[in-house]
């Protein structure tokens, strides 16, 4: 796009160059045929985050069934597979199947005869569609020791292609582990592999009804901050609790969320004050405590609160209140921001990833020939306008540049938002000649120049408008490249 | 019973005074005003978003510090009864540590705020000079529980408002009751382990408060495990969950069951039973925390001293002392070693010295024997009898000066051994290249060789040319010749000739036999002089080194014994003050340690535990 080779491309050049300078060590080549074989299967997304901060609910909610946590001290990975099946593996015993009990609303794997923390990987297989792009990774807690690079975050690093970061707060201790973990030139160029998650929205505030809302507000303001920008490609509230809720709400709960509706407010509000009151209490609506426990399982306090409150006002239907707690925990957002910046992306990712991978491998072991790879490697990671292209596509979709609808739809559309191949970028038909390419691609670097220039712009929208200029040379340069 | 306790802090006082330690003295007097006024300060602590603000509004049940989506709270606030509402931003103007409420308030600044803008107070946006030191906000409220004598202060979220507790001495001074605010949907971290445990060592009174009780349906279990965290950890704070939201819906709907349930009364009680016990239970555990702190501030360089002493070995005068000593032994040794030296030196040059003369000699010999090999005596012994005499002379100067160099060499060796002292002086020297021969040479007189005169050439032709002419004249009578004939003739001249060349052949080779030993017994002459010449030399200048290296070393020694002398008596006198010093220091121990014990006997209720000691 950029006149030089693609990403991709470029990235199997060097995996090439790195073959041939490590060829006679078995163990880097062995590290790069495996990143060379990573770059044709699915994104791997891994969900991390400090503990209880809700890793295993957001996985359960991004696949809608309840399928984590297997086992907390291990990596789970989630395969898309024709039959539901789990193999162990540890650092003592060969792989071994495990047995897989299907339950309503998902699985359950039996880890009976493996003791805690001897097993490190978990692999998943599981029919869903969700699966068939993306692979997913339930990772144990991240550690709050700021002072070195966590061990789990350094492996969930190397082994993902893209990372959904959950923190509660966005601040503090949450930032500096994953400060800490941006390791090399890779780590230090665009973080377009990671969103951070604000992970258990829905407590925020003690537990009001309109946490969400705040919640909102608090992760636009949290993108404010230069040292969350940093960090991540975009800040998502999500409440993995309700959107999982939302995802697999069955009519028997329905049900009794309508019993507990129908009591009056005044009657009802006493009983939900705390869990335990709803719990314990004797509340009205004739619901038995086996039924009162599954709910505040399924909702928490605040999510019953929220619940019966829809009912009342609006949403009559199971599935009219599943879709509403889908939509009010932010989960729909997440989803759509995943498939847009990572999965839409994944070439990129993939190819960060494999430098990433590139570079930690040249950087152990030196040799004749590493340190050309290396500088290389940093022209390559310079010269990436994709890493750019990715970070405007995110803060197009948050707003944060505040250009109008249509010149926003357009600068999505022209950094390769809407497709890559220069017709879609162009918003032309298919079937459109080269000489009608090169001129629509010249008005729309011009225009975009003009706005890159325009002194009543704030800096922001002028450099993304720089950018799309830089998109649009690249397509020019291809198109001169076609011609000839 | 307040009295006792006073007494005990008094006596803490009074320690710090004698140490010199005016440091803990203003702290302890800090701590004595603090803890004979009555009010109890409550410190809330905790990381960010755990509920410290929320927790604050529900004790006094008023909305007072802000609340909701990420409000932080970056001023700290302090709540203390007033008649009327109000809101202070006080700022100390210089930048030393926030001073405690109450204190030093003539030097801080108070900027008034509306109450409707306490939020952005908080916030730290309003009522705060840029530039200036620390500020808090301070809040009054009509309250019967702050006008028992409470004061709340809510302190910002996270590490970097530690409190001061990192250091003792500040530490001291501040708050009497410490409330670690944790939520519920989660046990306690690491993070807020580590912390309780600091907040433990300076604080009397810690309580972790578990908040939001109402969120989770289990938080039973999760305040046991914290109760298990807390034993595991040995930190002897009490947990009381509690859920502020309930709490502020108790009050505004008048719910006394609601109320019992939030769990505030139970916290409530707490703080009272904390306010009433002040001059009490709180004050004599105070103390003890005091003298601790005091204590191991006191001791930790009386120990140190002490560990210091035991090493004993290390001192100054010891180790000059051990450096004297060694002095003598050093000195002993260079003794043996130059006097070794100087006599291998001396036997190596004597025959090395021999050795060469006699070479010089027989190479001399050599050539006049060479010379009188096929010269004539006669002719010649001039010559050789001057040159003779001249290499003579030239070998038994060269001979000397070598003598005279190889001794001044020795010297310099010999000297050597005392290069560490800095003596590397030579003695002046008395040698001299050719003022020292005892006696003159023996001339070499001319030995008495035969010549071989006219006459005896004469009568020895004569004998040699008869026998020629009789023999051929003879032989020749045969033939008929005479007997006197021209052949005989000749022949007998042939004969005589030969007669006379025979004879002078060998009374030449007598001639050089008599010089070549007459030359033989001069030049052993010589030898024999001149060898005995040098021996004495040498022996001479081997005495003269030895007699100025023997001085040398007695000057040495008896400078070094001085040195050991001096040092053994600082030595001395520096044990005798070290162990005066010694005992003083385990008595001021053992009065530290008094001091403790009393400390803790006026709480006997509750002894803290004290580091072990050595």
């Amino acid at each position: 796009m950029t006149g030089a080779p693609r990403l991709d491309a470029a990235v199997r050049e060097l995996l090439h160059r790195a073959l041939h300078v490590y060829r006679d060590n078995p163990r880097a080549t062995d590290v790069l045929r495996h990143q060379s074989a990573r770059l044709d299967q699915p994104l791997r997304v891994a969900i991390a985050g400090g503990w209880r901060s809700g890793k295993s609910t957001m996985l359960n909610a991004l696949m809608g069934e309840e399928v984590a946590p297997v086992d907390g001290s291990a990596f789970t990975w989630y395969e898309d597979g024709p039959q539901p099946d789990a193999t162990a593996y540890s650092t003592s015993h060969p792989p071994q199947r495990l047995a897989v009990l299907r339950s309503a609303t998902g699985m359950r794997v039996d880890l009976a005869g493996w003791r805690a923390g001897e097993l490190r990987d978990i692999v998943v297989r599981w029919p869903a569609r969700s699966l068939r792009q993306v692979t997913l990774l339930d990772t144990p807690a991240v550690g709050a020791d700021e002072q070195a690079p966590d061990p789990v975050l350094d492996r969930v690093l190397r082994e993902a292609d893209a990372l959904l970061y959950l923190t509660r707060d966005a601040r503090g201790a949450d930032l500096r582990v994953l400060e800490a973990a941006r390791q090399g030139v890779v780590g230090q160029a665009a973080p377009i592999h990671t969103i951070m998650v604000m992970s258990r929205v829905d407590e925020f505030g003690g537990g009001r009804v309109d946490a969400l809302l705040g919640a909102r507000q608090l992760a636009r303001r949290a993108l404010r901050d230069p040292q969350v920008d940093a960090l991540c490609v975009t800040v998502a509230p999500c409440s993995g609790l309700l959107g999982l809720a939302g995802r697999v709400l069955t009519e028997a709960e329905f049900a009794g969320l309508a019993a507990l509706a129908r009591v009056a407010r005044a009657e009802l509000e006493p009983y939900l004050l705390s869990a335990e009151r709803f719990a314990r209490g004797e509340p009205p609506g004739g619901l038995d405590a086996a039924a009162r426990s599954a709910l505040l399982n399924r909702l928490g306090v605040v999510g019953i609160r929220l619940a019966t409150t829809l009912v009342r006002t609006s949403c009559g239907s199971r599935a009219a209140l599943a879709a509403e707690l889908v939509r009010r925990s932010g989960l729909g957002e997440l989803r759509e921001s995943i498939n847009r910046l990572f999965v839409d992306r994944r070439e990129v990712l993939k190819a960060r990833s494999c430098l990433a991978a590139v570079e930690e491998l040249l950087r152990a072991e030196p040799d004749a020939g590493t340190a050309d790879l290396l500088g290389a490697l940093e022209r390559l990671l310079s010269g990436a306008h994709e890493f750019s292209e990715s970070r405007l596509l995110a803060a197009l979709r948050d707003g944060r540049l505040d250009f109008d609808a249509d010149l926003a739809a357009e600068a999505r559309r022209l950094a390769g938002g809407d497709g890559e191949g220069p017709a879609a970028r162009l918003g032309v038909g298919d079937d459109a000649t080269l000489g009608w390419l090169w001129e629509a691609a010249t008005e729309a670097r011009w225009r975009w120049q003009e706005h890159a220039e325009d002194p009543a712009l704030r800096l922001a929208q002028r450099r993304g408008a720089q950018i799309v200029v830089r998109s649009c040379d690249g397509m020019l340069a291809d198109l001169a490249a076609h011609s000839r | 019973m307040a009295g006792i306790w006073l007494d005990a802090l008094d006596d803490i006082a009074r320690t710090c005074q004698e140490h010199g330690r005016s440091d803990l003295l203003q702290a302890v007097r800090l701590k004595r005003a603090h803890l004979l006024d009555p009010t109890l300060t409550v410190l809330v602590v905790g990381e960010p978003n755990q509920g410290k603000s929320q927790l604050v509004n529900a004790i006094v049940n008023a909305p007072v510090c802000p609340v909701g989506d990420g409000r932080t709270t970056v001023l700290p606030t302090v709540l203390r009864h007033a008649e009327i509402a109000s809101a202070t931003v006080v700022q100390t103007p210089s930048t030393t540590p926030g001073t405690p409420p109450g204190a030093e308030r003539s030097t801080v600044e108070r900027t008034p705020v509306p109450t409707e803008q306490i939020a952005a107070g908080v916030a730290g946006t309003t009522g705060r000079r840029p530039g200036a030191g620390p500020a808090y906000i301070e809040i009054g409220l009509p309250r019967a529980l702050l006008g028992a004598g409470l004061v709340l202060v809510d302190m910002p979220g996270g590490e970097s408002s530690a409190t001061g507790a990192s250091t003792p001495v500040a530490a001291l001074t501040r708050a009497d009751t410490v409330l670690l605010v944790s939520d519920s949907t989660r046990d306690l971290s690491v993070t807020e382990l580590n912390r309780l445990l600091h907040l433990t060592r300076s604080h009397a009174n810690v309580v972790v408060v578990q908040t939001k009780t109402d969120l989770v349906p289990d938080w039973r279990t999760v305040a046991d495990r914290n109760r298990r965290h807390l034993a595991d950890a040995g930190i002897p704070a009490t947990l009381v969950p509690v859920s502020a939201a309930l709490r502020l819906r108790a009050a505004a709907t008048d719910d006394h069951a609601l109320n019992a349930e939030s769990g505030f009364p139970a916290l409530i009680a707490l703080l009272r039973r904390d306010l009433t016990g002040k001059p009490d239970a709180l004050a004599r555990a105070a103390v003890v925390l005091t003298a601790r702190t005091v204590v191991e501030q006191l001791a930790a360089p009386l120990r140190a001293e002490l560990t210091g002493a035991q090493s004993v070995e290390q001192s100054a005068p010891m180790t000059r002392l051990h450096a004297a000593q060694r002095e003598v032994d050093e000195l002993r040794r260079c003794s043996t070693r130059w006097q070794n030296t100087l006599t291998d030196e001396m036997a190596d040059l004597l025959s090395d010295i021999e050795h060469d003369l006699r070479d010089r000699t027989r190479h001399i010999l050599n050539t006049v024997d060479e010379a009188f090999e096929t010269a004539d005596p006669l002719v010649a012994w001039d010559s050789v009898a001057q040159w003779l005499e001249r290499s003579l002379v030239e070998a038994a100067e060269a001979n000397r000066q070598w003598l005279v160099q190889r001794c001044e060499w020795v010297a310099r060796r010999v000297a050597d051994s005392f290069a560490r002292y800095g003596h590397g002086t030579l003695p002046p020297w008395p040698l001299a290249v050719t003022s020292e021969h005892g006696q003159p040479l023996p001339e070499l007189e001319r030995p008495n060789v035969d010549r071989f005169t006219m006459g005896q050439k004469m009568f020895t032709g004569m004998k040699g040319s008869y026998g020629g002419l009789l023999m051929f004249g003879l032989a020749l009578t045969l033939a008929g010749l005479p007997m006197i004939n021209p052949i005989s003739l000749g022949a007998g001249a042939l004969f005589g000739g030969k007669s006379i060349r025979d004879e002078g052949r060998q009374l030449l080779r007598r001639r050089q036999a008599t010089v070549k030993s007459a030359v033989q017994r001069h030049v052993d002459d010589f030898f024999v002089r001149v060898s005995k010449d040098s021996r004495d030399a040498a022996r001479r200048a081997q005495r003269l080194l030895r007699d100025h290296f023997a001085a040398l070393t007695e000057e040495l020694q008896a400078d070094i014994i001085e040195s050991l002398r001096s040092a053994k008596q600082a030595a001395d006198t520096d044990a005798v003050t070290r162990e005066r010093r010694h005992r003083e220091i385990q008595q001021r121990m053992i009065r530290l340690a008094q001091l403790y014990e009393q400390a803790q006997q006026v709480a006997a209720a509750r002894p803290a535990p004290l580091a072990p000691r050595t």
